[in-house]
């Protein structure tokens, strides 16, 4: 582990040892109202899945994702599925670094389902789909046009270090495709484990 | 004359675009009142020698049958209220009052609210507003139903309760960009407003009842003491327990 590594992480142990210490203790962490708003943003890397014999590309890297959600429930339920439902929108930004150095941008809605959970972790599940453009595209022998779909799903857990701020991780699976536009279109699969925080107003 | 043609396009887009987020943003309350008839101002005289002190001794707040913690603004509310009748000298709370051993009216409020987001019915419409780019945002509405039961314990020095009783309703209609917890907070008011209200209007009414000369202060008063049965509606209640040997 290089200096630098430690510097950060001795960093974020601070970061999460701190905040909740800078005030808002009165309010219970984690408990979200109608109309809520959430920023956020979630990093993680692409990791590739060759699910068929004729998948052949290894295509990986960073991945960006801004986005903004909205709570339209109150808590609902009463047993361990009780939770709130947000709605909102994401934009994708993945830096393929394999097999080339390309890029890739989408805009996907997306709906959340955020667990009551316990205390201030929350545990939630996600999906989101929406268009894709990439460059890697024409490339590689998976995918022949530029503009795709994106679909996601995944789950994660946030963690409220305040009432406003929680931190997230949690894994997604990715597939790109062009929904049969154009041919080839075996479409690309991948895993991503990510990172984030989210800001609640 | 492409130019003109991109620019009156770009205005178009612009237009669209204003309309559709001003359109995605509106939010609009519908109440459910009584006719007319029943909200007719009713006045009544009374005395000032006549008028006894009043104290807010609770107000127990249960919402979709689970009881919540008390809350200050309703009860500032409803003293508020009681203020602005001016049928009785005083109206404080229970912390407030001044320690009285003559006549006074001891007031308990149980606010029962029913709150409703449809969830199922806002999670189809998100699915389908997201699938639509947004696009649907301004066409498709969402609800929020919020009712209110209030129920208003009055209790003469001589131990005599008069019970008041009211109800109301309201639905906030939203788009999705006028999701906000001011509008819930708005909806709230106007339905407790009207509750209130109501309830006001029928303690007017019982004037009479709540004047110094309606009943003698006994040597001997009379309190009456209460403990209703809170159960839950589900029978099983669950229970953990630790055994430490």
């Amino acid at each position: 582990m290089t200096r630098q590594s430690r510097r950060v992480i001795v960093f974020l142990l601070f970061i999460t040892w701190t905040i909740p210490r800078l005030g808002w203790a009165e309010d219970p962490p984690g408990r979200l109202t109608f109309g809520t708003q959430e920023i956020g943003l979630t990093a993680g890397y692409l990791l590739p899945h060759r699910l068929t014999n004729r998948h052949t590309t290894k295509q990986s890297g960073p991945a960006l994702m801004p986005s903004w959600a909205i709570v339209l429930t109150d808590p609902i339920g009463q047993s361990w599925y009780a939770g709130q439902i947000l709605l909102g929108a994401e934009v994708v930004y993945i830096q393929f670094q394999r097999p080339e150095l390309t890029h890739g941008v989408g805009f996907t809605p997306k709906i959340k389902y955020l667990f009551e959970g316990f205390h201030s972790v929350r545990p939630y599940v996600e999906f989101a789909g929406g268009p894709f453009y990439t460059d890697l595209a024409g490339r590689i022998p998976e995918e022949s046009a530029r503009f795709n779909f994106i679909l996601t799903a995944g789950g994660g857990v946030s963690w409220f270090v305040t009432p406003r701020l929680a931190l997230n991780a949690g894994y997604r699976f990715h597939h790109i495709s062009n929904a049969g536009t154009r041919f080839p279109n075996l479409g690309l699969n991948s895993s991503l484990p990510f990172g984030g925080f989210s800001f609640y107003f | 004359m492409i130019t003109t043609l991109s620019f009156y396009r770009l205005v178009l887009g612009c237009c669209a675009s204003v309309l559709l987020m001003t359109a995605g943003c509106s939010r609009w309350i519908e109440l459910m009142l009584e006719p007319e008839s029943t909200q007719a101002p009713l006045t009544q005289t009374i005395a000032r020698q006549e008028q006894v002190p009043l104290v807010l001794e609770g107000v127990q707040i249960t919402r979709n049958g689970a009881p919540q913690n008390p809350s200050v603004e309703i009860e500032q509310r409803m003293l508020s209220i009681l203020r602005e009748i001016g049928l009785f000298a005083r109206s404080s709370s229970a912390e407030n009052a001044e320690p009285s051993n003559g006549k006074i009216i001891r007031a308990r409020l149980l606010v029962d609210e029913a709150l409703d987001p449809h969830p199922g019915a806002a999670a189809w419409k998100g699915i389908v507003i997201g699938a639509s780019m947004f696009l649907l945002a301004p066409v498709l509405s969402l609800e929020y139903d919020y009712a209110a039961h209030l129920t208003l314990d009055l209790e003469r020095w001589d131990g005599q309760v008069k019970r008041y009783e009211t109800q109301s309703a309201g639905t906030a209609y939203y788009q999705l960009f006028g999701a906000t917890p001011l509008l819930i907070d708005e909806l709230k008011g106007h339905v407790t407003e009207y509750c209130l209200t109501a309830l006001m209007r029928q303690v007017v009414h019982d004037t009479p009842f709540y004047t110094a000369s309606s009943a003698p202060l006994s040597d001997n008063p009379i309190r009456s003491v209460s403990v209703k049965g809170r159960r839950p509606e589900s029978s099983t209640v669950p229970i953990s327990t630790s055994t430490t040997k």
